[in-house]
């Protein structure tokens, strides 16, 4: 039944190849933990990807609860952790999730400085894993607020006023983020949409040139 | 019909007009957005009003904490701000209301709370100190002295209003 | 797979009319134990994730996400802490060189200048030499690098007093307090500062809940105890009586 199904679609949009070119394309011994367990350094990336994945679904459940008003946002997330069903747990992907996925990239991206396959012709893809660097620590500043507690409020205070020490342009970018003069109601609804609509959007473009690139280029050979 | 004088070609001139209109679409779209979210930026502000603290005569030359309210507008969150200074007398007999922000990164300083600097303002956030009449000591981390907020005094009372940086020192 | 002209589309589309099965390479064409990536390889990879996701489920059911009270914007003395992966930046700040006058230093400079290094480093260390050995400045400069933010974060974390800063956050069950009363007048100018506007604490515990008799706020009022300094209220023995009372019914509510 599902071979007949998957033929009907086959016919009409020849999708093997699709899936082939990745099901097919063969992973070299160096980096197969199987073979060498030293290798597992390689798995930083994967592990990256995955604790991301954690991250978007753990998060689109939380905003089914999450309210980003300031009468709300901290009785709403008090609710979905204490009241909910698991809500301990998915909080808790979200939250100990954020952690761990800065610990990975790091550690991927020292993987991939002292192997030394930034080099050419990968220096392209180096910069676009350094934007996603920068996208994730963005987003893990985005979303510290979000919960309006006492060190969200007074964490992002600081943060923004560092914002504002930048020269020229500091005033603007520190009231920008703000959306008002002070840290309140609309800090918090613009930090709500950055956090779950800007920084995903440009982190899954980044992602898709990422891997796209890796695809195309292969991984650097053996030391 | 010379190409030299005509050297766009067909397809050139297609690819501009391409490009053109969707400069235009991107236009479209981008400018009403943008400027919606640059908002903040481009907003008056209000001067606020003055708010009744306390009586002249209860004034001090030891600071004392006073907090007081303001009607404070943040988009649609209308709300009263919870404001904190602190109010003496200076040894002139001048009245001086200080606020707590510090200049640093923002935190909340507190007078006289560190044992070790006593008869000082105190930042627990990076240990930034102030002198009583809100100077910062050099050393320490903030780059310039406590905001003093304007004031005048009627019928006995002290009014407070905006708070006006000092600039770096 | 061929390519070009003799190419037959379904209608106007690139779908070519009769797609071939193309066979997957024979794999011992390759040097080394090369392996395919589905099923084998990947399987090894979803081997890594299982474990990973085990040890991560168990962190997310024996540890609670931290949720500290809800923000209140007038608390004064409450310490902001970054989340941890910012706080090497947070203590850079701390140091005199990196503030005061210098403080565009530690908010702009050194943290730009270290991103822009890592975006540019193709282009800083061109050589095409690829083991870290044999480029020691590069690998010098990274190890510095690292080093120093584990020894920033290091004493961010044990500068910061962390029963201080658990007491500030406690979720402390909100009270009615009469603003008007006298008692609270006195309250806000003695004892606010440290214990909070509303009695839910700031530098010093709440005292919401802590179920005091009149004698002791008194006592801890003029003589001090614990962290608290003495000869903290300043006023006539009569207001420490209206003092005292006050504090003494809100903390038994």
């Amino acid at each position: 039944m599902l071979q007949k199904v998957y033929d009907y679609i086959d016919e009409r949009l020849d999708i093997t190849p699709l899936w082939r070119d990745l099901a097919d394309h063969e992973v070299p011994e160096h980096v197969n933990p199987a073979y060498h367990f030293s290798a597992f350094v390689y798995c930083f990336g994967g592990l990256t990807f995955f604790t991301i994945v954690i991250q978007i679904l753990s998060g689109m459940f939380l905003t089914m609860y999450y309210v980003p008003d300031i009468n709300n946002a901290w009785d709403s997330v008090y609710y979905l952790q204490n009241q909910v069903a698991y809500g301990q747990i998915v909080r808790g992907m979200h939250h100990w999730g954020a952690s761990i996925t800065i610990v990975m990239v790091f550690l991927h991206t020292l993987r991939v400085f002292f192997t030394g396959a930034y080099k050419k012709p990968r220096e392209l893809n180096w910069i676009v894993g350094v934007l996603l660097f920068f996208v994730i620590l963005g987003l893990g500043f985005t979303g510290y607020l979000l919960p309006w507690d006492m060190k969200a409020l007074f964490a992002t205070k600081v943060g923004l006023q560092i914002a504002e020490s930048f020269p020229f342009i500091g005033d603007w970018i520190k009231l920008l983020l703000q959306g008002s003069d002070i840290v309140g109601a609309q800090t918090l609804a613009r930090f709500f949409a950055i956090h779950v609509f800007f920084l995903p959007a440009l982190l899954m473009g980044l992602m898709a040139a990422h891997f796209l690139m890796i695809r195309r280029q292969g991984i650097s050979g053996p030391l | 019909m010379s190409n030299k004088e005509h050297d766009v070609t067909r397809r050139q001139f297609l690819n501009y007009t391409l490009m053109g209109v969707g400069g235009f679409m991107a236009a479209g779209l981008l400018t009403p957005m943008v400027r919606f979210a640059i908002d903040p930026l481009l907003r008056e502000e209000k001067g606020g009003k003055m708010v009744d603290v306390m009586a002249v005569k209860d004034i001090t030359t030891e600071p004392q904490r006073k907090t007081f309210s303001i009607d404070k507008v943040d988009g649609w969150h209308k709300f009263k701000e919870q404001k904190i200074a602190y109010i003496f007398k200076k040894d002139n007999g001048e009245i001086m209301a200080l606020s707590p922000v510090c200049t640093h990164l923002g935190c909340t300083v507190s007078w006289n709370d560190d044992p070790a600097h006593p008869n000082q303002f105190h930042c627990p956030c990076h240990g930034g100190r102030y002198t009583k009449d809100g100077i910062n000591i050099p050393g320490t981390p903030p780059p310039a002295p406590l905001s003093v907020y304007e004031m005048k005094v009627k019928d006995g009372r002290l009014y407070l209003g905006a708070e006006k940086p000092r600039g770096g020192a | 797979m061929h390519r070009g002209k003799g190419m037959k589309f379904v209608g106007d589309s690139r779908v070519p009319d009769k797609a071939k099965f193309v066979p997957p390479k024979d794999y011992s064409e390759y040097p080394g134990k090369t392996e395919v990536f589905l099923p084998n390889f990947l399987l090894k990879e979803w081997m890594v994730g299982a474990v990973f996701l085990i040890g991560f489920l168990i962190l997310t059911m024996s540890d609670a996400a931290p949720l500290e009270k809800e923000a209140d914007p007038t608390s004064s003395g409450y310490i902001p802490l970054p989340d941890w992966y910012f706080l090497f930046l947070y203590q850079l700040l701390k140091y005199p060189y990196a503030s005061g006058h210098f403080k565009l230093i530690g908010t702009v400079i050194i943290p730009g200048l270290a991103a822009l290094a890592l975006l540019l480093a193709p282009w800083l260390d061109r050589g095409f030499e690829r083991r870290p050995v044999k480029r020691p400045i590069a690998t010098g400069i990274m190890l510095l690098t690292v080093v120093s933010i584990v020894y920033l974060t290091w004493e961010a974390t044990v500068s910061h007093n962390w029963a201080l800063s658990e007491e500030q956050g406690k979720i402390v069950k909100q009270v009615e307090v009469d603003k008007s009363s006298k008692g609270y007048q006195l309250y806000s100018q003695n004892c606010a500062g440290c214990h909070g506007n509303n009695l839910d604490g700031g530098v010093g515990p709440a005292l919401i809940g802590q179920n005091l008799p009149e004698a002791v706020v008194e006592s801890m009022a003029t003589k001090g105890g614990g962290n608290m300094p003495p000869g903290v209220f300043k006023g006539s023995e009569e207001d420490l009586k209206t003092l005292a009372k006050f504090v003494s019914e809100v903390s038994k509510k």
